[in-house]
């Protein structure tokens, strides 16, 4: 759906993106991953024709009215009504093809209520509360049933119920469209994309499926929580043969890395009860999206 | 909705229109009631040391001319600000990246935007001319309506002028004030050009002086270079304001 091939964008002397290769396929929900000042919102702004590249190709395959772009805070005129915006959205993006009217009342309820914003739809935007214009926002992005979707940080500025609505509404749009998602906040990356990018001073990192990013990652390893004399409890297992390494972190909390599970299943509960410490929980620590992405970027 | 009716409800929302209207129609209805009784007004004000103040009967020009000469400077600044708050769309930066990830080329987007800035700043002006002329009728007596018309037409095109020219500069500048500020700086520099009486007659601002210059006797002949120079600088700023509008990243 969208490929660019060493794609730079320069401001002055800093470059804003450094050669980069992006690849999102056709349905897929991709996550650009990557702190403030990556770079994010440049690409977005390229992919969405609203920036220039300095130098690379792009190849986005969808006409104009096909694309919809989110910005991070969405704003509208305060005097239109969420209604209104909607309908604007719907009649701008239709272009020459502009559905009836029958048509077009029927598909921006459809949306608002998508958006859960029907009981607020006859009132000025002006008086909406920040989550309200971010579903706002995205009601005005899909009402065109676009085929492509560019959402920029959509749930970064909320709350956490906000966040959880926004999220919950792009969860919906897999399989609708394709949508690259942009976010600082790896968590929420995590749970609605299945294909991540993570861009770091300009430059791709890493992009593909978010398994293999995972799991290409993965190392067998445990938290424990002792009540008391985590520093013994990790000099103790430091000695096992099984176990690669141990440490101990603030809160009683111990970090195990081990040689394979399938070894730790069977010696560590003999291990730490050889120890006498009071053992408050064991648990095998997932690798998280935050953790790959701080591996990758040190 | 259309971007045609957006623009509607901008003005009638935001009260634009009623800036307008107050502003034209008011100096509509003061103009020529002042030119009735300034006679009057300045006697009741009294005289010191002796001095004698003459002012001659009102004739039916000076009612225009009263309201002409007001409506050219307030007028001209409220058309601008409305204009302004129109074409300035990417002055907020998402309202900008809502419309232009819309509508392709950005030029369209201001199509609508001049249009209605301008019927809104013409409709206004000729109203408070319709307003003026008829109470100078009313009040002193009827001003010959040939030259009359002929100077509201030079103004409405005068008002072509500066929308465009506002258009133009929205498209340079980040925010409404800039614009506002750009677009009157540009216009008060043309009447201190025109001090030269050689440069005056072909400067566009010296259009808006026709409304009053006209029914006082005179002639279109004066205004024939300025109407050429308005018409093609107007067709040049919508041009340049269309060309900037797609050129500008968001």
């Amino acid at each position: 759906m969208i490929r660019t091939r060493g794609l730079i964008k320069r401001y002055g002397t800093h470059a804003a993106l450094d050669g980069v290769d992006l690849e999102v396929p056709v349905g897929s929900v991709y996550g650009l991953a990557g702190p403030n000042g990556a770079g994010k919102t440049t690409l977005l702004g390229i992919l969405a024709g609203l920036r220039k590249a300095t130098e690379g190709e792009v190849a986005v395959k969808a006409e104009t009215g096909e694309v919809a772009v989110l910005s991070d805070t969405p704003r509208f005129d305060p005097w239109l009504t969420g209604r209104e915006v909607v309908a604007l959205a719907l009649t701008l993006s239709s272009g020459t093809g502009t559905p009836t009217a029958r048509d077009s009342a029927d598909r921006v309820d459809e949306v608002l209520a998508q958006s859960g914003l029907t009981d607020a739809a006859s009132r000025r935007c002006g008086g909406y509360s920040r989550g309200m214009l971010q579903r706002l926002g995205i009601a005005s992005t899909l009402v065109a049933r676009p085929s492509l979707i560019l959402l920029d940080e959509p749930a970064s500025a909320l709350d956490p119920q906000g966040r959880r609505e926004v999220l919950d509404l792009i969860t919906t749009l897999r399989g609708q469209a394709t949508v690259l998602f942009s976010s600082h906040i790896l968590g929420d990356v995590q749970e609605v994309c299945d294909t991540v990018g993570i861009l770091h001073h300009g430059k791709l990192l890493f992009q593909g499926p978010l398994s293999d990013l995972l799991v290409g990652r993965a190392v067998p390893r445990y938290e424990l929580r002792v009540r008391e004399g985590a520093d013994a409890v990790a000099g103790a297992l430091a000695r096992e043969a099984w176990v690669n390494s141990a440490t101990a972190a603030e809160g009683g909390i111990v970090h195990v890395e081990v040689e394979t599970l399938a070894a730790a299943e069977r010696h560590l509960m003999g291990a730490l009860a050889a120890t006498g410490a009071s053992v408050m929980s064991v648990r095998p620590e997932e690798v998280s999206l935050e953790r790959a992405f701080l591996e990758l970027t040190s | 909705m259309s971007p045609w009716r957006l623009e509607y409800l901008r003005l009638t929302r935001t009260k634009k229109w009623l800036a307008l209207v107050v502003v034209y129609v008011g100096f509509g209805l003061v103009g020529p009631l002042t030119a009735r009784y300034i006679k009057e007004i300045l006697s009741s004000a009294g005289t010191s040391d002796g001095m004698v103040i003459t002012v001659p009967d009102p004739t039916p020009a000076d009612g225009i001319v009263q309201f002409a000469s007001n409506a050219a400077q307030i007028g001209t600044l409220v058309v601008v600000i409305v204009a302004a708050g129109a074409l300035a769309f990417d002055a907020i930066p998402e309202m900008g990246v809502f419309l232009r990830t819309r509508v392709s080329p950005a030029w369209r987007i201001l199509v609508p935007r001049v249009v209605v800035s301008f019927l809104a700043a013409a409709g206004a002006f000729l109203l408070g001319t319709g307003v003026a002329w008829y109470e100078t009728w009313a009040l002193i007596g009827a001003p010959k309506p040939a030259p009359a018309l002929a100077g509201a037409a030079l103004g409405v095109v005068f008002l072509a002028f500066v929308v465009a020219l506002t258009a133009a500069v929205a498209q340079r500048m980040r925010s409404v004030l800039s614009t506002v500020m750009t677009s009157l700086v540009a216009l008060i520099a043309m009447p201190l050009l025109g001090l030269s009486p050689a440069i005056a007659r072909w400067l566009p601002t010296s259009l808006a002086n026709a409304l009053a210059d006209l029914p006082s006797g005179g002639t279109m002949h004066d205004y024939w270079p300025a109407l050429g120079v308005s018409v093609v600088a107007t067709a040049l700023l919508v041009w340049a304001a269309f060309a900037w509008a797609g050129r500008r990243e968001a």
